[in-house]
């Protein structure tokens, strides 16, 4: 009933919303904007199960879905102020009358100009600042992920507010402002933010802020240097608990750029300290950690060809929770065959559900690194900023002048800076490379749309053993094809495959609640997971589409208690932004 | 082109300087896989140890690598299991002290004690014997725990069904003390058994003596489920004087509640914060008939009612050592 109620005076507020969007559409400037997007998204699945006695509990096939539309509307009453609020309206299949629906409030911001001279942002903020500081890495395999698979990372993604900016949705404030200079310096730019990481209960947990500046100092177009300064930090009084998280993280940065008619060159360095401690635990301990990272990319004009590359040094103990926080919990299960045969076995995540499963995905920076899967990625789980690596990057690659083709080739070479449980350091090794093609005219013969990629990575961890300390040696590779072509006029057919193997031994550090290791879990993998997808795009515009893909996911883990399944899968999905 | 070259060139001579630290993080890897042998046998530092006066004992042991230990400390008479987990090559004073608590119900009473070390991946067992003088004493305000009889101005209802057993029982497996009371019986007609009312008269004030703040006030109490009974629920009210008149008119007045269903055989712990108590009516949520304000410091009433499905039959639950903490949960 309460919902009937609510649903009713959600459309008339939509009614007259639109009525009064429709009146000021007519006005040269826009005083109120409806912005939002819709989806309708399906799946079927049907699990079928490699095992030698026929699982009799687990019910294999699932249906789910849902309907939603985030509703925006962008409220300007004066040229120096916007006001920006988004409902998110979302109906589960079968959810009807009540039971099923959700209002929830996914944006609401007030930003604006004071006297000309400060912006500021009030309520939800999207902000990043360097690798060191604020950084939101992508999620593992992205990178890799046909665009096939790429539409449900995209929901993911869009739900759960990662942008390609690599931007962390927080709540809070940001101002920002500049003082422009004639002579030797061009501009030097202030930005602040201060946001809620997490809420006291009034009892024993205190609130958590997240706050940072950014001092930017633009000498010209060629040269420019920043000083960039976060903390998350527990304010004090705010719960009756007086043990109090600190973590400052100062950062350096500088920028140089050079360009003639042949070459152009860019370089940068930044150059971070942090500090990790508790106030009033004389328990918990108090680390430092430095990390010095360099970069240069040298670009010859005429033939296109790039080369990067990337020096880097992240100390063991440097904890920078802004630029370490994932987007993947590990700790999670998954939700769509939680558990599996007849002895009812957690079923391990796997690269499916990296691609679909909603409750992995955290929102909150974290003040510890959090667990990773050393099976997909052992090199860089917290991006550039992974603590205890040190070593370089090297990226060859080149595209044509019309941008329609793209070809790279990239080494990585690092090690441990300190060891873990012994001295000896970790060796890791990735090598990768790809192609991509893409077209909206493909030939001149045949004028429509037609991209293909090819990708591969094999990344090797290695350190040598004792006579009783075993060797470490994992080994990943990770091969992916993607192909699109338009069939019909705006139709698209869609083909995916991504595959991944995994074999080896390794150590996992198992840590305590200040993310000291205490001890080692041996982690032994030996598994393939292969998935295709093939389906139908229609574009009806440049921000909608209807697609419908068959998938077919399987995996072959030889690991201990585990075991082989694939998962086939319909999906469709509809979405529209606007 | 010189200032980018400057430049790069100061950089490769930053990183010049990066060089492996000569430690390493994490426990020695040679030491773990190395032979596990006890170096040092297990010792126990207070052998009679009085919890109830503020005395604590620990344990001491050496062994010849680091290693995943679990010491096991069984009460003989009340069954009470205290574990204490640790990664380290020895036990000491600060990894392995026991101030009394339990982390299997029933608490520690007076009794003689099993202890056991075991250890992760290694068959080899310490075991040795300690005596409690007496149980640790809690901080809070108790309501009661039984051991005096049933508490003086507490009211009942017992419904008049079928064997009606609402009375205080005396066992050494009370999960404290000796004593529960014990709530049962078949009444085929009403959801409602009995039930116990507990008004702050009874203790000589018009309300319960608790802090202001809902957040920092914690209802604990441990409850028993019959292992072959599965219907009964325990539903607890909390009646708050909030025109401080010094009666509760459930009208317009603030009436919480927390019902319980028994699901794990054997004794339970209740912790609940008064901040995440809720108005209930017929076990959903609803609105307040007062302020809507929790006011711990204006309870004045604390009402315990038996309930089960009519149709069930026979329903059967105990209870124990009803106590009010502040700042946290009761640790038994």
């Amino acid at each position: 009933m309460i919902y009937n109620r609510m649903i009713i005076r959600f459309f008339v507020m939509c009614c007259l919303l639109f009525a009064v969007v429709t009146s000021f559409a007519q006005s040269p400037a826009r005083k109120f904007n409806v912005t939002g997007a819709a989806r309708g998204y399906f799946f079927g699945d049907r699990l079928d199960q490699n095992v030698a006695q026929e699982d009799t509990i687990t019910i294999p096939r699932l249906n789910s879905g849902h309907v939603l539309a985030d509703l925006g509307l962008n409220i300007r009453p004066n040229k120096n102020m916007e006001i920006q609020g988004m409902v998110r309206v979302r109906n589960d299949y079968g959810g009807f009358w009540g039971s099923g629906v959700t209002f929830d409030i996914r944006q609401l911001y007030v930003k604006g100009v004071i006297g000309n001279v400060v912006r500021y942002q009030l309520g939800d903020i999207n902000y990043r600042m360097t690798k060191y500081t604020l950084w939101n890495n992508d999620q593992e395999l992205l990178s890799l992920t046909p665009q096939a698979f790429r539409q449900q990372y995209d929901v993911l993604n869009y739900d759960h507010f990662y942008n390609n900016d690599h931007s962390w949705r927080q709540q809070g404030a940001a101002a920002e402002f500049a003082l422009v200079f004639s002579k030797f310096v061009e501009e030097l730019q202030f930005h602040t933010v201060a946001t809620r990481v997490r809420a006291s209960n009034n009892s024993s947990i205190n609130d958590r802020i997240f706050a940072g500046l950014n001092l930017q100092l633009i000498q010209s177009k060629y040269f420019n240097v920043g000083f960039n300064f976060v903390n998350l930090n527990d304010i004090e009084g705010t719960s009756r608990n007086t043990t109090l998280f600190r973590n400052p993280v100062m950062t350096y940065t500088a920028e140089g750029k050079w360009n003639n008619e042949q070459w152009a060159a860019t370089s940068d360095v930044e150059w971070a300290h942090s500090k990790t401690f508790y106030v009033n635990d004389a328990e918990a301990p108090e680390w430092k950690g430095s990390a010095i990272d360099w970069r240069a990319k040298v670009k010859n004009e005429k033939t296109n060809v790039t080369l990067d590359v990337r020096l880097s040094k992240v100390d063991a103990l440097f904890n920078s929770p802004g630029a370490q926080t994932k987007r993947i919990n590990y700790g999670q299960l998954p939700t769509a065959y939680g558990r599996i045969t007849n002895d009812q076995v957690v079923r391990n995540l796997s690269m499916m559900d990296l691609m679909r499963e909603s409750n992995f995905y955290n929102l909150q920076l974290q003040n510890y690194l959090m667990a990773f899967a050393p099976k997909y990625d052992n090199i860089t789980p917290y991006g550039d900023a992974t603590p205890n690596r040190m070593g370089g990057v090297i990226n060859l690659g080149w595209e044509s002048p019309k941008k329609d083709v793209k070809v790279y080739v990239a080494n990585t070479d690092m090690q441990e800076v300190r060891g873990e449980g012994t001295l000896t350091p970790r060796k890791f090794m990735r090598t990768e490379g790809g192609v991509e093609f893409k077209r909206e005219k493909a030939f001149t013969s045949w004028q429509r749309r037609l991209a293909a990629q090819l990708s591969f990575r094999n990344d090797q961890t290695t350190r040598g053993g004792t006579d009783v300390v075993p060797q470490v040696d994992l080994n990943t590779q990770v091969a992916a094809a993607g192909l699109e072509i338009e069939v019909l006029e705006k139709l698209d057919l869609m083909a995916g495959w991504q595959w991944i193997q995994y074999n080896g031994f390794d150590f996992v550090a198992r840590k305590n609640a200040y993310g000291e290791t205490f001890n080692f879990n041996e982690y032994k993998v030996n598994g393939k997971e292969n998935m295709m997808a093939l389906g139908l795009r229609y574009r009806f515009s440049e921000n909608a589409f209807l697609t419908t893909q068959w998938n077919q996911y399987d995996i072959n883990d030889a690991t201990l208690n585990s075991t082989s399944y694939n998962v086939g899968q319909i999906m469709v999905l509809y979405q529209m932004n606007f | 082109m010189k200032k980018l070259s400057i430049f790069i060139a100061l950089s490769a001579i930053v990183f010049s300087g990066c060089k492996q630290d000569d430690e390493f993080s994490g426990p020695d890897l040679n030491n773990l896989y190395g032979g596990f042998s006890i170096v040092q046998d297990l010792d126990i530092s207070n052998r009679n140890v009085d919890f109830s006066s503020g005395e604590s004992t620990y344990f001491t042991a050496t062994f010849s690598k680091n290693v995943e230990w679990n010491i096991e400390i069984k009460g003989l008479t009340s069954g009470a299991i205290r574990n204490i987990e640790g990664f380290s090559d020895n036990l000491n004073n600060v990894n392995a002290l026991w101030n009394g608590t339990t982390s299997i119900l029933p608490m520690f009473k007076g009794e003689d004690c099993a202890v056991e070390v075991t250890f992760l991946n290694q068959t080899d067992t310490l075991r040795d014997t300690l005596t409690v003088v007496a149980g640790r004493v809690n901080q809070g305000f108790l309501l009661s725990d039984f051991e005096n009889g049933f508490p003086a101005n507490w009211l009942t209802f017992i419904q008049s069904g079928a064997n009606m057993s609402f009375n205080i029982q005396t066992s050494d497996l009370s999960a404290q003390g000796t004593h529960y009371y014990d709530m049962g019986g078949d009444v085929n007609w009403d959801w409602l058994k009995g039930y116990v009312y507990i008004p702050a008269s009874a203790y000589g004030v018009q309300a319960f003596p608790l802090n202001s703040n809902p957040a920092n006030v914690y209802f604990n109490t441990f409850y028993y489920k019959v292992p072959t009974l599965n219907n009964a629920l325990i539903l607890f009210q909390f009646c708050e004087d909030d025109n401080e008149d010094g009666t509760f008119n459930a009208n317009n007045e603030d009436m919480y509640s927390i019902q319980v269903t028994p699901t794990a055989a054997g004794w339970s712990q209740l912790s609940v914060n008064y901040a995440d108590l809720a108005a209930l009516v017929n076990g959903a949520p609803s609105t307040p008939a007062g302020n809507g304000v929790k006011e711990p410091h204006k309870l004045m009433q604390v009402n315990i009612l038996h309930l089960a499905n009519p149709t069930s039959g026979y329903a059967q639950s105990y209870i124990d050592y009803l106590i009010f903490t502040e700042n946290g949960p009761l640790i038994p």
